[in-house]
């Protein structure tokens, strides 16, 4: 299934507009975090953990969503597809592990919020739950950084399914398929 | 149909990733598994070492 040239532009358009700003977002995520767990101004922690919970939810979630259903939509509508060639395959996979790890540590995020919440600020739970934040903020930017050199690089490497699908499907774009084999 | 090349392999960069992936998934469950695993706040309740706001 191949989209229209103008159809496949609008969703590649999202998707890099979705996948450049869940990397902003998440940057945001984690300077907020790193405020949550250095600061000593009990209205500086409780904000931070406060707006991590709004960016998370509202922001971060939804942009991972929108990268990932928007990349799924542009591989199937397009030559490349899901599962032909490396680069693709890892992006996917990756951005596929970076939601699961997101809505699982949701309920921290959750649990964090109500704690800056209270009217004693519980700082040694605090201190906890922003440490796991940190660690996982860090690492998800770190994650996410690599499917956005891998669709500039866009490396070499065809997977055995691919490698057979340009065989069996003559409308394909050979040449595309020959220059990142 | 053309008659398909046989299949190159996997490519350089895929084989020195996932070894990279494998090694550090290993290190993250060691390190997981000798520092005890995370240690969750309780929820919506208050830990044995809370201070008193202010407190100092």
């Amino acid at each position: 299934m191949n989209m229209a040239p103008s159809l496949r532009k609008f969703v590649l358009t999202l998707h890099v507009i979705s996948s450049v700003s869940l990397l902003g977002a998440i940057a945001g995520f984690l300077a907020l975090a790193v405020a949550g767990l250095t600061s000593q101004n009990d209205q500086m922690v409780r904000a931070a953990y406060l707006a991590m919970e709004l960016i998370a939810r509202f922001v971060i979630v939804a942009l991972a969503l929108a990268s990932l259903l928007t990349g799924l939509i542009q591989s199937v509508g397009t030559p490349w597809g899901l599962f032909r060639h490396y680069w693709v395959l890892v992006k996917f996979l990756l951005t596929v592990f970076a939601t699961i790890i997101l809505l699982v540590k949701m309920e921290l995020i959750s649990q964090a919020a109500r704690l800056s919440a209270e009217t004693t600020l519980p700082r040694a739970d605090l201190s906890a739950a922003g440490i796991q934040l940190l660690v996982h903020a860090a690492g998800g930017l770190l994650v996410l950084l690599v499917p956005a050199v891998l669709s500039i690089y866009k490396p070499s490497g065809m997977t055995r399914y691919g490698w057979r699908k340009q065989y069996e499907q003559p409308g394909l774009s050979q040449s595309i398929l020959k220059r990142h084999a | 149909m053309a008659d398909p090349l046989p299949y190159p392999g996997a490519p350089r960069w895929v084989k020195v990733s996932g070894i990279a992936v494998v090694v550090v998934a290993t290190l993250v469950i060691v390190l997981i598994h000798v520092g005890g695993g995370h240690h969750m706040p309780p929820a919506g309740g208050h830990g044995d070492h809370a201070v008193p706001e202010n407190g100092h």
